[in-house]
């Protein structure tokens, strides 16, 4: 047996012409919330379907809760719960008919166990209710209640926070937190950049096909932070000489002559470098912590903002 | 055994499953109806034949089963079309897959639900059908004969299983062709396509259409001559006799099955 949860060995997947992963390595650790990231067409939901045995890869291996996992391996799926992409329904049943319906399939499952789930979603009281009548964010909480029908080890999830009102997503987090203390990996593919850094404990960040970063959320923020900084252009200098000491000069980027300046340093350190620079008798005119982990996401996939610019706020969409 | 009968509660409640009974049911009403209208305002002349065709028993029992055989053919090909496609458009097959399942055995215990409502759907249909048929032939005015003729009720059951056969056959095409096609739209609309398409390959080919499922399905039920339209099925095309018919129409069920389960089993399934 091994630690990881989860693991990709240079899987490859081609639709066409076009490669989809090429070479994909993964290593999920046991007992995490793993935040999967990439721009759209990156490979995160080809991914997804390879994990659930829905497509098969050209090249590699794949290993679920440290076994590996082929063609005739169905079930090691018994261990996983997964919502690929959409969650997917009979229209003319209600909630609790499908997750019925669907808990005759895969693992067995407890009778009970689709009330509790019922309850943990918060759709009891709309559970006869047809499915057909759903909001996109019931049908998503009735898909993560799907997930749990077999008390998997492993969570594969898709965009959960997909339709989610904010209300939603914030029990949706608690749900996914209570779930990995309870020794659970989670594995979440996501472009909501806020969201994951609420949420994750390690993030793999993919691009084309490849996994270009992968590691624990804090380590990452920490080498990657950034602050940026307005002076007035002529104290440009001083500020400089001041934050030199907390950062060494290669974390220090005057940008143009206008007073801005750029620190490579964490989000969290804000309010120190704010301090620094009052002491130093400096008043920044603006300061702002940069969504460290957009900084580091548009970096390495190369991609933009919606917008074409920088966004700061870390919790808009990547295009 | 959990699918199917799981499989078996969610078809009850799906609402194609009613709609293709109530058309059957309908249908069958609806032409009674009018025939009992017709024959009993109708000049004398085309009164007697139609009289004992349709609402003299026993031959009565044999058009009941005549017009299911026929309409209930294409009912079941665009049902079990429809029960196919939709688990791969809504991504229910997809659920079924990632939870671990067999996709073979989900595949099959899918169908034999669909085979076990289609055969519910034929004792529904037929059993309306005689109350439909006793109450025409009372508006038409028409002696309903002897309900309990030995002759014709003592071949009923085995009559009643062909019918069940054939048009299990009958969908499981349907059920293959929405397997590979991955749509319930395009499984009814080539399903229909290829239903009609038999009628009119008689035409250019007379000698090898007996094979096709379709006319198959029709020669393996022998209604005899009693039935009078139903006796004629299959004629002019040199048509098998019941059990050649029996067993192509065993080995095209064979073969649908093999195909959608081969398929779903092999096949990528999108999102």
């Amino acid at each position: 047996m091994t630690d990881l949860a989860l693991a990709t060995h240079g899987l490859a997947k081609r639709y066409g012409a076009r490669a989809a992963l090429d070479g994909l390595d993964l290593a999920v650790p046991t007992g995490v919330v793993y935040g999967f990231l990439g721009p759209n067409g990156a490979g995160k939901t080809t991914t997804m379907r390879l994990l659930t045995g829905l497509i098969h890869q050209d090249a590699g291996t794949i290993e679920l809760l440290g076994r590996p996992f082929g063609r005739g391996d169905r079930r090691r799926l018994f261990d996983v719960g997964a919502l690929i992409e959409s969650p997917a329904f009979y229209p003319f049943l209600s909630a609790r008919e499908n997750l019925r319906v669907l808990a005759a399939t895969g693992a067995p499952t407890r009778r009970t166990r689709v009330e509790e789930l019922l309850e943990l979603v918060g759709l009891s009281e709309r559970a006869g209710d047809k499915v057909s009548g759903y909001s996109l964010g019931m049908k998503q909480r009735l898909g993560i209640a799907a997930t749990l029908l077999s008390d998997p080890q492993l969570l594969l999830l898709d965009e959960p926070a997909n339709g989610l009102d904010p209300a939603g997503i914030v029990a949706m987090r608690d749900t996914l937190r209570h779930l990995a203390a309870t020794g659970k990996t989670i594995f979440v593919s996501s472009h909501i950049l806020g969201e994951v850094r609420q949420l994750a404990d390690m993030v793999g960040i993919i691009a084309a096909g490849r996994l270009v970063r992968e590691g624990r959320l804090a380590d990452l923020l920490e080498s990657e932070g950034v602050i940026r900084i307005r002076v007035a252009p002529d104290e440009v200098a001083a500020a400089v000489a001041a934050l030199g000491t907390i950062v060494a000069p290669a974390q220090v980027d005057v940008v143009g002559e206008a007073g801005r300046i750029t620190l490579q340093l964490s989000a969290e350190r804000a309010s120190e470098v704010n301090r620094l620079l009052a002491t130093a008798g400096i008043f920044a005119s603006g300061l702002e912590a940069g969504s460290d982990l957009e900084t580091l996401f548009l970096q390495l996939t190369g991609s933009t903002a919606a917008d074409g610019t920088f966004n700061p706020a870390g919790v808009g969409r990547v295009a | 055994m959990r699918i199917f009968s799981a499989t078996l509660r969610k078809l009850v409640r799906r609402p194609a499953t009613w709609v293709t009974l109530g058309l059957m049911v309908g249908l069958l009403a609806l032409i009674l109806l009018v025939l009992a209208v017709t024959t009993r305002e109708g000049p004398a002349g085309i009164r007697r034949p139609m009289e004992l065709l349709l609402f003299t028993f026993p031959t009565a029992y044999l058009f009941i089963l005549e017009f299911i055989l026929s309409l209930g053919g294409l009912l079941s090909v665009l049902y079990a079309a429809s029960v196919a496609g939709s688990e791969w458009g809504w991504g229910t097959l997809k659920a079924a897959v990632a939870r671990g399942e067999s996709r073979w055995r989900y595949s099959l215990a899918t169908f034999a639900a669909v085979a076990v409502l289609l055969g519910a759907g034929i004792a529904v249909a037929y059993t309306l059908g005689v109350g439909l048929d006793l109450l025409a032939g009372r508006i038409a005015g028409v002696d309903a004969g002897d309900l309990g003729d030995a002759s014709v009720l003592g071949k009923l059951p085995e009559q009643m299983v062909r019918t069940w056969l054939v048009i299990v056959e009958q969908a499981a095409i349907g059920f293959a062709i929405a397997t590979v096609a991955r749509s319930q739209l395009a499984g009814i609309g080539v399903g229909i396509g290829l239903y009609f398409g038999e009628q009119f390959a008689t035409i250019f080919l007379p000698d090898q259409v007996r094979y096709l499922p379709f006319h198959a399905a029709n020669a393996a039920v022998d209604l005899g001559a009693a039935a009078g339209g139903a006796a004629t099925r299959g004629a002019g095309t040199g048509a098998l006799t019941p059990e050649e018919a029996l067993l192509a129409v065993a080995a095209w069920l064979i073969g649908a099955l093999l195909l959608s389960c081969l398929f779903t089993d092999r096949s990528e399934i999108p999102g």
